[in-house]
């Protein structure tokens, strides 16, 4: 048996005396997108951040490819080279254009030349549809360009592992659609996603599993066809018939 | 009562010596340039250190800024040159006190123009695997810089015009030259000499805000959400 590319195991986190996370356990294979959903505050993207350990853990086991990444003498440089994340908030480095915000990573952290880090660049930008803004700077972008931007700055590092906390959330409806085609085709050619978003759509059609994660513990996970349809916990079913609700008056 | 004292012939008196005024100018010029600099090799440094230095080298940089900041300057000067005697040069020493006065006031520029660049800026570097170093140098440095050339530009007038207090110890810059051909040439010619001082000292501020304008405008990037 192979051995998983993520795997959590245990893992907990609190802020002062509020526990965010109450053991937590996560297997993801190379290839599997992974949708959380769950409740705001039910600790979705503090799990994602202690992934790459922009949030520090208090105890439990986080490993990639089997390499335990939780330790304190775990260089996170190397981590972050292996998991590359998109921000809700974009944060597109805002004083450079699209093309140098995908470059700056390989450039100054993978020792890329700047030629081979453009031609890179440029096709990691046409793989997200946005050759033409190559020079655009951020804020002459829209937030769907922005985010599609933000996607293939961190497919630029080449990561194993992509993380993306709640992709859509602060786009407008109707730019909501192409960064939710990229993500489609992004999971269509292998890359490993794990993904925090509500979109049903993305989650139905990309998703290998759904996690259901509730006041800091996953109540369930599945397929998406399974969880979706039979939802064996109550938390769940309530939460996604909430969610039906919403979709159809939004 | 201003025409009765500006003469015809005092301003003859100040053309004749606008040499002497140039080269006093020269001065002031070499004079600001150096303390700018040097106000900038220590303020950059000062502000970086408030914002993401130990709680412990924040304290002392801080601590500096605020004497140095509550020190007239007239203080300063007089303290480096005539208690302290650190340099027999009048010039080098006035470059240190303005240039540490300088330091302190730079460093708030710098620390305010650093502290406003958005933290998933930040963030955002760290996770395409930048160290924090790598990633303020790179993320945040370059987006605080431009920031902060209006304060620049107010802090760059500053010291211009205060290199003039370096008349009390005996610089040749433009006020001490101007002085000097008051007292040992034509007294009836004070208010066009320091008329003519004056003129230079707008001039020079004038053009260096044009050009730091010029400077902001080359480099400066669409700004809006990222």
């Amino acid at each position: 048996m192979t051995q998983p590319l993520l795997s959590i195991d245990d893992l907990h986190k609190s802020y002062g005396s509020e526990e965010v996370l109450e053991g937590v356990g996560l297997e993801m294979d190379q290839g599997d997108v992974t949708v959380l959903i769950g409740p705001s505050g039910s600790g979705k993207s503090t799990l994602l951040r202690c992934v790459n350990r922009l949030t520090e853990i208090n105890s439990g086991r986080i490993a990639l490819d089997g390499q335990d990444v939780t330790g304190a003498d775990t260089d996170v440089n190397e981590l972050r080279k292996q998991v590359g994340m998109v921000f809700q908030d974009f944060n597109l480095f805002a004083h450079l254009t699209a093309l140098e915000n995908v470059t700056l990573g390989p450039k100054k952290v993978l020792g890329m030349d700047a030629a081979d880090a453009e031609a890179a660049g440029r096709n990691h930008l046409e793989q997200v549809g946005l050759l033409e803004q190559a020079d655009s700077y951020p804020a002459e972008l829209s937030g769907g360009q922005k985010q599609r931007v933000g996607i293939a700055r961190a497919l630029a590092m080449d990561p194993e592992l992509v993380l993306f906390d709640e992709p859509t959330s602060a786009l407008d409806p109707e730019l909501v659609g192409e960064v939710v085609e990229v993500m489609r085709d992004l999971a269509d050619e292998g890359i490993t996603m794990l993904v925090v978003s509500h979109e049903m759509d993305f989650a139905r059609s990309a998703a290998s599993d759904i996690v259901f994660l509730d006041d800091g513990e996953i109540v369930e996970h599945g397929p998406p066809e399974q969880l979706f349809q039979n939802p064996t916990a109550d938390r769940t079913e309530q939460f996604l018939s909430r969610l039906h609700a919403h979709e159809e008056t939004a | 009562m201003a025409a009765i004292l500006l003469q015809t012939v005092d301003w003859l008196f100040v053309i004749d010596n606008m040499g002497l005024l140039l080269g006093g100018t020269v001065v002031t010029i070499a004079l600001t340039v150096a303390s700018i600099l040097l106000g900038f090799v220590v303020g950059f440094p000062a502000g970086a250190i408030e914002v993401y230095g130990s709680d412990r080298a924040r304290r002392v940089v801080e601590q500096v800024g605020v004497v140095l900041r509550g020190t007239p300057l007239l203080v300063i000067i007089m303290i480096l040159y005539f208690g302290l005697s650190i340099s027999s040069s009048a010039f080098v020493t006035a470059t240190i006190a303005l240039g540490l006065r300088s330091a302190a006031y730079q460093s708030q520029i710098f620390r305010g123009a650093l502290q406003s660049v958005d933290d998933g800026q930040l963030e955002a570097a760290r996770a395409v695997a930048m160290s924090r170093f790598e990633a303020i140098r790179h993320v945040v440095v370059p987006q605080a810089l431009r920031r902060s050339v209006p304060g620049f530009q107010n802090e760059f007038t500053i010291v211009l015009k205060d290199t003039s207090i370096a008349i009390v110890i005996g610089i040749g810059e433009l006020l001490t030259t101007g002085q000097n051909l008051y007292e040992g040439g034509q007294s009836t010619a004070a208010l066009e000499i320091f008329l003519a001082v004056s003129l230079v000292y707008f001039v020079l501020t004038f053009a260096t805000n044009r050009s730091l304008d010029r400077l902001s405008d080359y480099y400066a990037v669409p700004e809006g959400t990222t």
